[in-house]
């Protein structure tokens, strides 16, 4: 039932759209234990249910590009092909790795956007107590 | 259409990286498409899953083919990840995303130590 309650958690954080998926991988991995390519197929097993409903309530909410996205899927299936079998071919403990630094990349990006948020927010409140002033 | 050469690179590398971590696109996608091509950030969001999906039913069938896939693990994670996206769409709205931005990050500098030097 451990597999139930990593799956509810990511499912929450897969709502903030930051990324549900690189937290079901590691807690599979560090919880569960598996194999790094086993909590990867996992992961895409998890994505695909959620997502097809995701992508209906888009469509009625005409809150996607589709000729883009048409445009855009055909090369991501191409880099996907490429990319899965990369994945496959790579020994574990080097695709953990990897997974490691990718990891730490979205943390860079993650530190990079707050701290954006947070100066935007201080110019705004010096520009209020100007106005105040 | 405008934007060819953005949108094919913009698809190869979320293809490749999403093939490779089996997740992570959206994080390439969604910028690319707020900051490359100026979609507005709801249209980008949607745009995203319906552009990731194709990959990873891509991904799926390489992963397949190499038995990496436990159906058991699989199936009771998706039925937690639908729990778990409806009790998400509940709350989220009552908790500001930057502090949800920051205790994720803090996670995520934790994972990659702990996948890095294990």
């Amino acid at each position: 039932m451990i597999e139930i309650l990593i799956g509810i958690i990511s499912g929450i954080i897969s709502g903030t759209g930051m990324g549900g998926g690189t937290i079901l991988i590691f807690l599979l991995v560090y919880v569960l234990g598996i194999d790094q390519h086993i909590a990867q197929a996992t992961n895409l097993i998890f994505f695909i249910p959620t997502s097809i409903i995701a992508i209906i309530i888009n469509l009625k909410n005409k809150n996607i590009a589709l000729q883009s996205a048409i445009f855009i899927s055909i090369f991501g299936i191409l880099g996907a092909i490429i990319g899965a079998n990369i994945s496959i071919q790579i020994n574990v403990n080097i695709l953990r790795k990897c997974f490691g630094i990718f990891l730490a990349i979205i943390a860079i990006h993650e530190i990079y956007t707050i701290v954006k948020w947070y100066k935007k927010q201080k110019l705004r409140n010096n520009k209020k107590n100007e106005y105040i002033k | 259409m405008k934007n060819i050469s953005k949108k094919i690179i913009i698809g190869l590398l979320a293809g490749i990286v999403s093939g490779l971590f089996s997740t992570g696109g959206g994080m390439i996608v969604v910028p690319a498409f707020i900051y490359l091509l100026n979609m507005e950030d709801k249209k980008a969001r949607g745009t995203s899953i319906f552009c990731i999906l194709p990959m990873v039913i891509t991904s799926g069938i390489f992963y397949y083919r190499s038995n990496y896939i436990d159906w058991n693990i699989s199936i009771l994670c998706a039925i937690g990840g639908m729990i778990g996206g409806y009790i998400g769409a509940k709350i989220l709205k009552k908790i500001p995303v930057q502090y949800l931005k920051i205790v994720f990050t803090i996670f995520l500098i934790y994972a990659s130590y702990k996948m890095l030097f294990k």
